[in-house]
């Protein structure tokens, strides 16, 4: 058995593999290469989170490849992190792919015990006074539950239990790289070099639109412009790629399977307690370890954080959209470096002189609460070429600013849906103190008289009765000009507005009053609920 | 001493005693131990979807005659033991044995107690070694040694000392590890096949569709996708994959696999074409053609399925539940549908899986554009997946008003405005879900079809760059 492991062991040394009969032949790096940024699918409006990149990409990568004649396999190497290996397309080979591979292992000092585990393995012991380093040679029995046990000449010895300095050196171990890898197994009639495609969608990608909205001295029109912010949190970097963005949401789940980074080893030894009380060990858990560097990682994420509110109209190359399918693609006009954890922005749009209109507003139940505080504002507009719009605004933030002594000021930041050509935009700018609301329950008429008796069992019936309500709002406009006002209302089910002593109109299937507020005046709007109301009554 | 059996702590003390007369025959047992060599081997792997494969090793087996024990090293670290099964001629089996007791330093430590081990201290001023034999006392907390008449604890005074042992206990593995205690009737060399489940090994389809915008078809690869996490490695294993899901029994006696509703329905009309794909009961089995080596921690695929020129259509649907009202228009989605029949469609049954869509850009590079789950699909059936939102076509859905007519019944007057920001028409299958019950239809600016008592669609057209309305007024009762 022995013999027989050994020879095994030469082999690999030989061939770097054991397992596999055909040769390994890696593909060159990169020659060409295409990023493709999808968002986070279910995220509406807002922009991404560093720490959490929830998108994905679509990769595609172009190698050259050199075959021998036969069968062989073709190593990918320094694919992304993130791969979703089950979603690899290779294109460009010879017709017969095989199969296609991804390890989920690489080479770490844990992968290396688990691999040696029953082989021969040198035990390399120093001597802190002379120097001297013996080697001993044996097997190793077991590296379960962190723990390693040696068998040598001598007997058999846990590491790291004695207090010497000592360690292992490994025969050469096949099958475990450095960076993550896709292998295909090919089979080619003659020996041949190709450029090969790989593609996959990988996690760890994130983009958003970053607007930023000027709004000029009279509130009447914006200066709107964009940032594409786009973002890597794999460890892999994509240098001198072709890189695109795609809006639109896409039903998209991820088959991800996570890559083994090869866990600490503990080498956990005996109880280890003694005579003196001392504390207990407390060992780095592996909990502990993910968050260290997962903070690290987290940290350098948002060092490379480019500054989101760029508001130095610099002329930038603007990105290129076209359409694909159901969705929009938006083309980085020149080949860009998008490097490992990095966030990027690339110019998405600029325009200037949209008219838009400021829209002061409450929304609430038209019940009996008493409410009192400030109404809401929006700017508003349509996304049309005659507002010198009309174009896809994929969905973001948008942070607004007005011009204040020779300074800008952020007024308000919210987030923004997509938005098709043509439809309405608008633009939350917060609460404004300036114009308040109360809403105020002026009293409920029951007409009893006409109430309907429905018998339901002997001795109980439903009773219905209409209710009427009467309420009034007031709005107070502390500002030295006239506002827009919009007093949008929800009734109770069935209830509808019989009498009022503004216009009343319809929208989105509620009742809305479209009023103005002169400056520093107070209007009061009144209006009457009606509502049937169902009680159980004892008869007898 | 008769009814004394009926006594639990008696009956314990009865296990005990049996515990021991096991751990004794294992003991003697250890020095017939016969690992079962793993060089030549033939492995075959039946994958089933569900996380379970069936594993048939066959290897040779060395029988002296009597009774010995067989150790199975390479089997998964994930067996399911209870359904190991062992065959070979002349052979009957005794016990079989899963021992998981793992090899650790404490737990060398922990065995050793009574026993003698050597202890090596280092001089950390010279280097020079000083060997003694010590007994292990105990290892609670702490090592306490008896060196001599002395009494030590081991590195107390943090000086480095090796302690070596003689052996490995018996029952402590690297590993999980099974064995076989068999009585052989004839001594000499044979073939023998252990059979077990496992989980930790599975299989799904992956497929990859490149829609052609120009003249509507679609290009489908298919793939089988294996999975390996059961912690072993499968050399050079002659595989088979069986579409379908046994049903799994857990400890406790409930089927696992639990499987989430599906939201929309993908299956639209389920096929009734046979193929020439081998069949085992009711499951598709799907052979690889080569034996292959199923490495641990790896995911795997092999081709099985490649179509050119399909006949795709790509819609729009838009669902909006009962009472469903927006403030602002919400997107369509997107539909891409197509048939898996002989003569106008892929030809073949899907095993389940997931289908990704692709499409070229204008530069000619090939783009994802969404995905989504099929079910095992038979062949013949027409199929629709959803792949995401359309950005240009949306649907504005208005509960416009609610009127009680009577005490139990209600009129509900819907609105619906399509949206379209796309160059060219498009057609909406607009439904409106949730009318369960006694729910009419009193009105309606365009005719419906009632798909189900549930569920109304109006197919829309919505001019290019343009606008539609679609107004309805239900009635409904209680």
């Amino acid at each position: 058995m022995r013999a027989a492991a050994l020879f095994g062991l030469g082999l690999a040394a030989a061939s770097t593999v054991s397992s596999a009969a055909e040769p390994q032949i890696t593909a060159d790096p990169p020659s060409a290469l295409i990023v493709t940024v999808y968002r986070a699918p279910y995220r509406n409006t807002g922009s991404i989170d560093l720490n959490y990149l929830n998108g994905f990409a679509l990769v595609s990568e172009t190698r050259t490849v050199r075959l021998p004649a036969g069968e062989s396999r073709l190593r990918f190497e320094g694919v992304a992190d993130g791969i979703e290996s089950v979603s690899a397309i290779v294109t460009g080979l010879p017709a017969g792919v095989i199969e296609k591979n991804r390890d989920a292992r690489l080479l770490s000092p844990s992968a290396l015990l688990d691999a040696t585990v029953g082989k021969a393995v040198q035990l390399m012991r120093t001597n802190r006074k002379t120097g001297k380093t013996e080697r001993l040679s044996g097997t190793l029995l077991s590296d379960a539950q962190g723990g390693v046990v040696f068998q040598g000449e001598q007997g058999i010895e846990a590491l790291r239990c004695s207090g010497l300095p000592e360690t292992f050196s490994f025969e050469p171990v096949a099958g475990l790289s450095a960076h993550p890898t896709l292998s295909v197994v090919v089979r080619s009639p003659v020996a041949m070099t190709r450029q090969v495609t790989l593609s996959y969608l990988s996690r760890g990608f994130d983009w958003a639109a970053d607007y930023s909205a000027v709004l000029s001295a009279d509130a009447k029109s914006i200066d709107l412009g964009a940032w594409v912010t786009l973002a890597n949190s794999n460890g892999t970097g994509f240098p001198s790629a072709h890189t695109q963005v795609v809006a639109g949401r896409v039903s998209h789940n991820g088959d991800f399977v996570p890559i083994e980074m090869g866990r600490p080893i503990l080498a956990r030894c005996w109880p280890r307690g003694s005579t003196s009380d001392q504390p207990m060990l407390v060992s780095l858990s592996d909990e502990a370890e993910y968050e260290r560097t997962h903070r690290m990682f987290k940290k350098s994420v948002a060092r490379d954080a480019a500054p989101m509110m760029s508001l130095a109209a610099a002329p930038a190359a603007q990105v290129q959209q076209e359409q694909l399918g159901d969705l929009k693609l938006y083309r980085v006009p020149e080949r860009t470096t998008l490097a490992s954890r990095q966030s990027k922005q690339v110019r998405l749009m600029d325009r200037s002189g949209i008219p838009v209109t400021a829209i002061y507003g409450v929304d609430f139940a038209a019940d009996n609460a008493t409410f009192t505080g400030p109404a809401h504002r929006w700017l508003r507009t349509k996304n049309s070429a005659a507002n010198h719009l009309g174009l896809p605004l994929p969905s973001g933030t948008v942070a607004v600013f007005v011009d204040h002594e020779g300074g800008r000021l952020l007024q308000h930041e919210s987030g923004i849906r997509d938005t098709a050509v043509d439809e309405e935009v608008e633009i939350d700018q917060g609460e404004s103190a300036d114009v308040q609301v109360s809403k105020t329950d002026e009293g409920t008429g029951i007409d009893s008289a006409h109430a309907k008796l429905l018998p339901l069992v002997p001795g109980v019936a439903l009773r219905s009765v209409k209710v009427d309500d009467i309420r009034r709002v007031e709005v107070s406009n502390a500002r030295a000009g006239e506002i827009d006002f919009e007093l949008r209302l929800r009734l109770p089910e069935g209830a509808r507005i019989v009498r009022a002593d503004h216009p009343l109109e319809a929208e989105n299937g509620r009742p809305i009053f479209r009023f103005k507020v002169p400056a520093n005046q107070t209007v009061a709007v009144r209006f009457q609920t009606q509502r049937i109301d169902d009680g159980i009554l004892r008869t007898r | 001493m008769v009814n004394s059996q009926y006594y639990p702590g008696n009956y314990g003390r009865l296990e005990v005693g049996m515990r021991v007369r096991l751990l004794c025959i294992a003991w003697m047992a250890w020095f017939l131990v016969q690992p079962a060599s793993a060089a030549d081997r033939a492995l075959s792997v039946t994958i089933y979807n569900d996380n379970l494969a069936l594993v048939q090793d066959l290897r040779d087996i060395e029988v002296k005659g009597g009774r010995q024990r067989i150790e199975f090293q390479d089997v998964s670290a994930q067996i399911r033991p209870e359904t190991v099964s062992l065959s070979a001629a002349d052979i009957s089996i005794v016990e079989q044995n899963f021992d998981f007791d793992l090899l650790t330093p404490a737990k060398l430590m922990e065995k050793a107690v009574g026993q003698e081990v050597t202890i090596v201290r280092v001089n950390p001023a010279t280097g020079a070694e000083t060997r003694e034999q010590a007994q292990v006392l105990a290892t609670n907390g702490g090592v306490v040694l008896k060196i001599g008449q002395r009494i030590e604890v081991l590195r107390d005074d943090g000086l480095p000392v090796r302690v070596i042992f003689n052996k490995v206990p018996d029952n402590l593995r690297a590993k999980p590890t099974l064995s076989v205690s068999v009585n052989g009737s004839r001594a000499g060399t044979r073939r023998a096949t252990l059979s077990y489940l496992t989980p930790g090994l599975g299989w799904k389809a992956d497929y990859v569709a490149l829609y052609n915008e120009t003249d509507s078809k679609i290009d489908v690869q298919g793939w089988v996708t294996l999975t390996n996490s059961s912690g072993t490695t499968y050399d050079n294993a002659q595989t088979l994959l069986v579409a379908g899901s046994p049903s799994q029994l857990d400890g406790a006696g409930q089927t696992i696999g639990y499987r989430p509703p599906v939201r929309r329905q993908t299956l639209q009309q389920p096929g009734t074409e046979s193929g020439s794909r081998e069949r085992l009961g009711d499951f598709y089995l799907y052979p690889l053609a080569e034996r292959t080596t199923i490495a641990n921690q790896q995911t795997k695929q092999v081709s099985f399925l490649d179509v050119h020129d399909v006949p795709a259509e790509h819609g729009y649907e838009f669902r909006n539940r009962w009472l469903g009202t927006a403030e602002t228009p919400l997107s369509a989605q997107s539909i891409y549908s197509f048939s898996t029949s002989a003569h106008a469609g892929l030809g073949d049954q899907l095993p389940a899986g997931t289908l990704r869509f692709y499409m070229k850009d204008k530069r000619g590079d090939p783009q994802f554009i969404g995905e989504n789950r099929i079910d095992h699909t038979p062949m013949g059936s027409t199929l629709s997946l959803a792949t995401g939102d359309a950005f240009d076509v949306k649907v504005h859905a208005v509960v416009e008003k609610r009127t009680r007519i009577s005490t139990f019944d209600w009129q509900t007057d819907m609105r619906y405005e399509l949206t379209n920001a796309l160059p060219r028409a498009v057609v909406v299958k607009l439904r409106q879900e949730g009318l369960w019950g006694d729910s009419s239809i009193k009105a309606e600016s365009q005719k419906s079809t009632r798909r189900s008592a549930e569920v109304a669609e109006w197919p829309v057209t919505v001019p290019a760059n343009g606008k539609a309305t679609v107004t309805a007024t239900f009635e409904t009762r209680y």
